[in-house]
């Protein structure tokens, strides 16, 4: 009876699911399809799910047209960028996490508090004296301009000390008895138990570090050195009412976030479920 | 362990300097014989501003011009800044001309009045008036005009001979024969008139009213009866399904052939080629059909020198030479459907047969050109943009809009931080 | 000084490892030390430097001028535009909130407690419901304005509508609710998930004996389970769509009539407009909306905190 009933709410949990991912496939798939339409198609011949000519004109102008929108090199910039922060972003992260979860310190439950909750000012009140901060250092239009700022975010230190928190002390103490300094704690016995979530933590920041637009849009005008988001944005007023080249622009700056995706996923639950504890 | 801790310490120490150190601004890389150019042409007219400029180097200049292209309104947010700090400011600048006067009061200019007197062909005489009018500001020259970027009215042949075969006949279209061919029109599905980019149509017609932005330089006069009626006119002939409606895409419309008269920038007939629709150009709706009360709202690029602490004057020399070279070949801009204001061109066969060339082609064509001049156009820019149809598609009424047209402008002039 | 703080420790720690009792302590500091420093430069010092800001008038040029509370005045109880601004620009946010946080709670729950069944394909779906959370706001945009495309886009095209979307309420803010949801469910669904995974058996096969329902069992047993998660949502989501920005940038530009204008666009409008920039006004409408924010978190962490 209990087999029974298990498999008649598998069935409604899928029939629900089937329906909603309708909507959510829906959107993109016909994007993806209308990537592949010439502009006059699209606005001539009303819905039509796939193209009635299949062209790749949408890609191939905007991977050549590269004076004005070099989005090759913006793709490249992207990847320099998102690459970098999330670099930093892992040293800089698993320090601190190992400091907050691992080392007995005055004053280290108030500094935890004090930065997790510093991160409830919106970014816009920093924008106006960050974009100084990095004209004064030269670093307007260059990747740093996104590289540090990516590495001030107290959340993944959140999340990666919750997972330390539920590794056992046991291990750190039996690495002790054999003499080891926390140094070596740290990055022979931790570093490779927290391997999950850093790599949450990795997928988080590069895609986070990809998909911003606000602060990439303020700090870069040189149009060759600026991220592919900003430039997106710069693509829609070149291409107005052309959408059909919006859209292949939009589907080239996803591959790299997806791909990505794929290679993290299977790590997801694992750590997520051990960060984001039962106790919150 | 300490080893490997001091290591680290070292390691990141080393690449904290290593960046801050690397303090190279892409301008600074320039040497000393070049001439930085910043402009806004990220658009298709960007490739253009880049032929120019290879043609110019190959005449072997001594000194030779680096284009550096930025988005627009990047580089108005950097041009401030950058005089300020005074390292890095390019040796020549393109702005709108609206920004110049504003520019000059925050003391981020230079004149162009010492040199001059050695290129005397940098003269009123050979540029359309109102674009070199409006680069003088107090009795001294701060702009050089590159082009006077109009709208006028792309048109579809075959729907103006059905519908209104003779609105073309003295290249004046007046709202009334729009109207009359909307009336025929509509029963077909077909639009006469679609609703592109507010701004220069509002203005346009508060032009043409004769209506002003401002009496005294300063304060906004946007909220009267004239600017009423501006309004109340677009939005009756919307009532009465003349326009395009809300939600439609005029481009759209009339690249399918459903819309009569597309007023639209000179700028973008490159792309209205590709839809392969037999189409015209004219002048923006008039009210009158008296050719010297036309008004086509325009603006114009302007070359101007970014206030520079030790200005060099070989090189200023050298960048008006640049600027005096591009008057005399400004076929290249002009390819990109731009319309050069150096009157040079209006000798070039190949551009007469430009369509955007009647709009220089004589006197009374030249005057219709209109530069909305004002201080504080930013600001109005703003609004226009953002709130664009919304009193002509009845979201809002159209004294209320204009009410906060006033507001904003005039709070946000006293907002200012003071000269 | 230090160094010799630093000699005695060594000497210490040499003495200590030849005993082989206690172990060796190396300062917090040093790996404290990356982080704060990024955090600072980067985080506080603008901060703090923007708070200042908020208090002078300035063009983003010259040396802010301090005017006091002149700013805050202005915002908040002249009759000038700034004001007006300010209420519906904060009104039109916390719209924002209200109508998309239910959303972007629920349904990544009901989508986890489905999965969590492990249905056929449960994997396949999994990975779909979070892909859009990949993708940036300029790409989001450009594919849902095609779906709302009053001409061309499907939806009025397959339902013979002539509905224009963008540019009429109350489907405005459907349009944004709608885009939004999809787009930042993938993240919440996740957490769920996980939170779902480690509730024991035990309590259900109790529940099943009891002869409970479903839906008993969800009130009961599951949400109880998960309130640490539930909590951990709430205040996450509610920040992150208290900074909504990009969607009525793009989608409807404020409209129709400024009624999806949020304050974020009034602030980036007022500092890096095409005009003379009015950064301090700018800057005192974020510290407003940085206190609202901060007030709702705390509000929302008290009303959800553990009772015990």
């Amino acid at each position: 009876m209990k087999t029974k009933q298990n498999s008649v709410s598998k069935w409604t949990s899928f029939i629900f699911l089937l329906l909603l991912a309708i909507i959510w496939v829906v959107p993109l798939l016909y994007g993806v399809m209308s990537s592949f339409k010439s502009n006059i198609e699209m606005q001539s011949v009303g819905f039509r799910f796939l193209p009635i000519n299949w062209i790749l004109t949408n890609y191939s102008r905007l991977l050549q047209n590269t004076s004005n929108t070099p989005v090759f090199r913006w793709f490249l910039n992207s990847l320099v960028i998102a690459g970098g922060s999330t670099i930093l972003v892992l040293v800089v992260t698993s320090l601190s996490a190992f400091a907050f979860s691992r080392l007995r310190f005055k004053g280290r439950n108030t500094l935890f508090y004090f930065l997790l909750s510093t991160m409830m000012f919106p970014a816009v009140m920093n924008i106006i004296p960050l974009y100084k901060i990095m004209t004064f250092l030269g670093w307007a239009n260059t990747p740093w301009a996104m590289i540090f700022p990516a590495a001030t975010g107290a959340l993944n230190i959140f999340l990666v000390r919750q997972f330390m928190d539920n590794i056992p002390l046991a291990y750190d103490e039996a690495a002790r008895i054999d003499g080891a300094s926390d140094w070596q704690i740290f990055h022979i016995v931790i570093l490779p138990l927290v391997k999950p979530v850093l790599y949450v933590v990795a997928l988080f920041t590069f895609t986070g570090s990809w998909n911003d637009f606000l602060w990439p849009s303020i700090v870069f005008s040189d149009i060759n050195r600026m991220p592919i988001t900003p430039g997106l944005k710069l693509l829609q007023g070149m291409y107005v009412a052309d959408i059909p080249t919006l859209m292949a622009g939009a589907i080239i700056a996803i591959i790299p976030t997806f791909i990505l995706y794929l290679v993290a996923q299977k790590y997801f639950l694992q750590s997520m479920s051990l960060s984001v504890g039962v106790k919150g | 362990m300490k080893k490997l801790r001091v290591l680290f310490m070292l390691t990141f120490s080393l690449f904290l300097s290593f960046f801050i150190s690397s303090k190279t601004d892409f301008v600074h890389a320039a040497s000393n014989k070049q001439i930085v150019f910043w402009n806004p042409f990220t658009g298709p007219d960007g490739t253009n501003m880049q032929k120019l400029i290879n043609q110019y180097n190959k005449t072997n200049p001594e000194y030779k011009v680096k284009n550096v292209s930025l988005t627009e309104s990047d580089m108005y947010s950097k041009i401030p800044t950058i005089v300020n700090s005074g390292k890095g400011i390019p040796d020549l600048q393109i702005v709108h001309v609206e920004r110049i006067k504003d520019y000059v009061h925050n003391g981020l200019l230079d004149s162009y009045d010492p040199y001059l007197s050695q290129f005397p062909q940098i003269k009123g005489k050979n540029y359309v008036p109102e674009a070199w009018k409006n680069g003088k500001y107090e009795g001294h020259r701060y702009g050089v005009p590159l082009d006077i970027h109009t709208t006028f009215m792309y048109y579809n042949k075959d729907l103006v001979k059905k519908y209104a075969p003779h609105a073309l006949d003295d290249n004046i279209v007046t709202f009334k024969e729009i109207e009359e061919a909307g009336k025929k029109s509509q029963k077909d599905g077909i639009t006469a008139l679609g609703l592109t980019w507010w701004k220069p149509l509002f203005l346009s017609l508060y032009g043409q009213m004769g209506g002003k932005l401002t009496k005294d330089g300063r304060n906004p006069t946007f909220n009267n009866a004239t600017s009423k009626k501006a309004i109340n006119l677009y939005k009756r002939l919307r009532e009465e399904k003349i326009t395009s409606q809300d939600g439609q895409d005029p481009m759209q419309l009339f690249l399918t052939g459903k819309d009569i008269f597309f007023p639209e920038g000179i700028w973008m007939n490159n792309q209205i080629k590709e839809g392969k629709i037999k189409y015209g150009v004219t002048n923006m709706p008039q009210i009158s059909s008296n050719p010297n009360k036309m008004v086509n709202w325009s603006s114009s690029h302007q070359f101007v020198l970014l206030k520079q602490p030790k200005r060099s004057k070989a090189k200023t020399k050298a960048t008006l030479k640049f600027i005096n070279w591009v008057r005399l070949h400004s076929l290249t801009w002009a390819e990109a459907g731009q319309n050069p204001a150096s009157l040079a061109i209006t000798k070039n066969a190949k551009y007469n047969n430009m369509q955007q060339s009647f709009l220089l082609s004589n006197k009374t064509e030249q005057n219709s050109l209109t530069i909305f001049d004002y201080r504080y156009n930013g600001y109005l820019a703003d609004y226009l943009d953002r709130y664009a149809y919304d009193a002509v598609f009845n979201k809002t009424s159209i004294s209320k809009y204009l009410k906060k047209m006033q507001n904003t402008v005039q709070d946000e002039v006293d907002a200012q931080m003071a000269d | 000084m230090e160094d010799m703080l630093n000699t005695a420790k060594t000497a210490e720690n040499v003495r200590t490892k030849s005993r082989n009792s206690k172990p060796t302590k190396s300062h917090p500091l040093y790996y404290l030390l990356p982080h704060l420093i990024i955090f600072s430069i980067f985080f506080l010092i603008p901060l703090v430097f923007g708070i200042y800001v908020s208090f002078t008038k300035w063009d983003l040029v010259r040396t802010p001028d301090f005017v006091g509370l002149e700013n805050y005045k202005n915002i908040l109880f002249s009759n000038s535009i700034f004001h007006d601004q300010l209420t519906s620009g904060l009104w039109h946010t916390i719209l924002f909130v209200l109508l998309s946080v239910p959303f972007c709670i629920v349904v990544p729950l009901l989508l986890a407690v489905a999965l969590n069944t492990k249905p056929f394909l449960g994997k396949f779906f999994q990975g779909l419901f979070y892909l859009p959370s990949l993708f940036s706001i300029s790409a989001v945009v450009i594919v849902w304005s095609l779906i709302f495309n009053p001409n061309y886009g499907p939806l009025n095209t397959l339902f013979h509508l002539n509905q224009v979307w963008t540019g009429t309420q109350p489907w405005a803010w459907m349009t944004i609710v709608i885009l939004t949801v999809w787009w930042t469910i993938g993240g919440n669904m996740i957490i769920y998930q996980a939170a779902l995974n480690g509730i024991s058996k035990d309590y259900y096969e109790a529940a099943d004996m009891d002869g409970a329902s479903s839906w008993s069992k969800f009130i009961h047993i599951t949400l109880p389970s998960i309130r640490g998660q539930l909590l951990y949502t709430i205040v996450t989501t509610t920040i992150a769509q208290f900074n909504i920005y990009g969607q009525p940038l793009m989608l409807t530009n404020g409209g129709p009539n400024g009624s999806t204008s949020v304050l974020m666009m009034n602030i980036q409008q007022n500092a890096f407009g095409s005009g003379q920039s009015l950064a301090g006004l700018s800057s005192a409408m974020a510290v407003i909306l940085g206190i609202c924010i901060t007030v709702v978190s705390m509000v929302q962490l008290y009303l959800l905190r553990d009772k015990d």
